[in-house]
């Protein structure tokens, strides 16, 4: 199963880049972000499948779309604010690691500006 | 497209670290410098595209 496969790359990756650590720190990091970038790979087959799921449920429903595509971004800005900042901590700088979280979710606020003001608005059209 | 990159990887720096090893007894230690830093650059061109790979997939995928 791909679990297993993915179990597999991961032992891997650990056991070469622990070996090569005490000669060579930064080819260590380099495995070590290669490992989680096969591991990743492998993942984004099943996200593909679950997002073609959730466009054709939003389109069915009429929901306007702007706002599913806006949330789409904010998963991806997610998913590559956690990658960038995994490396750093592997690294071992976890200074760099917090900034990148923090800007991540900088961006993400920013994005997601339409989506509050939409709300507000149809909250606004609610009351009396 | 598997585990067969870490291995190579893992390969080429086990090598760079023998060459410098050699190098560095046998007393060029400026060679041994650059020989590492030559086996450090070629891993890097080496997980450079496997990233940008990633990166695509991901860009086309959440429509950034």
């Amino acid at each position: 199963m791909d679990l297993i496969r993915i179990l597999g790359i991961a032992l891997v990756t650990v056991f070469a880049s622990m070996l090569i650590k005490p000669v060579r720190p930064e080819i260590s990091l380099i495995i070590g972000l290669c490992g989680g970038v096969l591991i990743l790979s492998q993942t984004i087959n099943y996200l593909f499948q679950i997002l073609e799921t959730f466009t054709n449920l939003v389109q069915r429903t009429g929901v306007n779309t702007g706002l599913f595509k806006t949330i789409l971004k904010i998963i991806g800005i997610g998913y590559l604010t956690e990658f960038g900042a995994d490396a750093c901590v592997d690294a071992g700088n976890t200074g760099i690691a917090s900034k990148i979280v923090f800007a991540g979710k900088v961006i993400i606020l920013a994005m997601s500006l339409p989506i509050i003001t939409n709300i507000i608005q149809i909250i606004v059209e609610i009351l009396p | 497209m598997g585990v067969e990159i870490i291995f190579k990887i893992a390969a080429v720096g086990i090598l760079t670290t023998v060459v410098g090893q050699i190098l560095k007894q046998s007393g060029k230690e400026d060679i041994a410098t650059f020989s590492t830093l030559a086996g450090l650059i070629i891993v890097l061109l080496m997980v450079l595209d496997l990233i940008s790979n990633l990166f695509d997939k991901v860009r086309n995928l959440f429509g950034l």
